[in-house]
């Protein structure tokens, strides 16, 4: 596997737990926890845009690669 | 008038005064009698007997003396309330029986406790050896009451140190096979949403005995037929571990890649995945 795909999978399963935060803060009803768990979904949000734009450097490096 | 027929009348017009009386008393719990309330009691009931059975030949003396065991501890039951001194003396105050892990024994001998009552009291509360205890006092109504010393408490998580995530009480949406519509909405939840759960687990709602859905929406099933295994919900276990797996991932990235900028920008986020994993990890681990 190479590199790029790599980060095309870590970025996936970021994705995912992203997406499993925000459904179980949307259940929530304790404040204090609801209030945790959206604070992680907007750091791990954070992380997402990071690895995207590394992610299009290096299908910009390894155009043979690109895509899913 | 014949004597069965006097007794007759006479029970039954007491059986139902008493049941008024002790209504007017007030309503407290008999499990925490204190002497003074055993006393009323008991002399409330020998007076019903004695009046009914004909014992008291003029039936207005012992109405009378039924009336004032009555009307008085209701008035001292109001008046405690009120007062605290009245209070002390009605309910009696408790006594220190242990402080700072030694024996009272002039407070002992007070409250006409003797050791075997107090050991065996201790006893009651699982506590066999009386050098646990740190403080224990008798209450009011008899019983012993019992602190134990720090090292001798169970561990909580307090005491362990631990951050523990807050846990909402679980509704039960499903009970023998009848989805409960209140508690769904209550959770904002509906029915379709039941049902797409119970397809994913591959479970008929009629074979479903219990269900209940945690604070973040996990479904907990029990079936009628216990030959079939139903998953349990591993959505936060599995979350946390692969929270775990792609720090470690970016850690990786970070050692691997050439780029400066790049190693930096995978070190940040490995960063910012660990932080959000302590801060989840009440929440999604326990």
């Amino acid at each position: 596997m190479t590199i790029s795909a790599q980060v095309k999978q870590t970025l996936a399963s970021l994705k995912g737990v992203q997406a499993t935060l925000e459904t179980f803060a949307s259940f929530e009803e304790n404040l204090k926890a609801k209030t945790i768990l959206s604070r992680n979904t907007q750091r791990i949000n954070h992380v997402i845009r990071d690895m995207e734009k590394r992610l299009s450097v290096l299908e910009f490096e390894e155009p043979q690669y690109k895509g899913f | 008038m014949a004597e069965w027929l006097n007794i007759l009348l006479r029970s039954i017009g007491i059986f139902v005064l008493t049941l008024i009386l002790v209504r007017l008393i007030g309503k407290r719990q008999t499990s925490r009698l204190t002497f003074f309330d055993l006393i009323t009691g008991i002399v409330i009931g020998v007076m019903a007997a004695a009046v009914s059975l004909n014992l008291v030949k003029d039936l207005a003396n012992g109405l009378i003396a039924l009336a004032v065991w009555t009307v008085f501890p209701m008035l001292i039951y109001v008046l405690s309330i009120k007062y605290k001194a009245v209070r002390d003396i009605v309910q009696g105050k408790e006594t220190v029986l242990i402080n700072h892990g030694k024996v009272l024994e002039d407070k002992l001998l007070e409250a006409r406790l003797t050791p075997e009552d107090l050991l065996s009291q201790l006893r009651k509360k699982n506590i066999f050896n009386f050098a646990d205890v740190e403080f224990a006092v008798l209450e009011p109504t008899g019983e012993v009451s019992a602190l134990l010393k720090k090292d001798k408490q169970p561990v909580t998580a307090t005491t362990l140190g631990i951050n523990v995530g807050q846990e909402s009480v679980p509704q039960t949406v499903m009970l023998d096979g009848i989805i409960m519509d209140e508690p769904l909405t209550a959770m904002g939840l509906n029915r379709r949403w039941l049902h797409t759960e119970l397809e994913k687990v591959g479970v008929a709602p009629e074979n479903v005995f219990i269900g209940q859905v945690d604070s973040v929406g996990q479904l907990y099933l029990d079936l009628f037929d216990d030959t079939i295994q139903v998953p349990k919900p591993k959505i936060k276990e599995l979350t946390y571990a692969t929270m775990k797996k792609c720090q470690a991932d970016c850690e990786l990235y970070a050692l691997g890649t050439k780029q400066p900028e790049a190693k930096k920008m995978y070190e940040k986020s490995s960063k910012i995945l660990s932080e959000a994993i302590q801060e989840l990890e009440p929440l999604l681990k326990r």
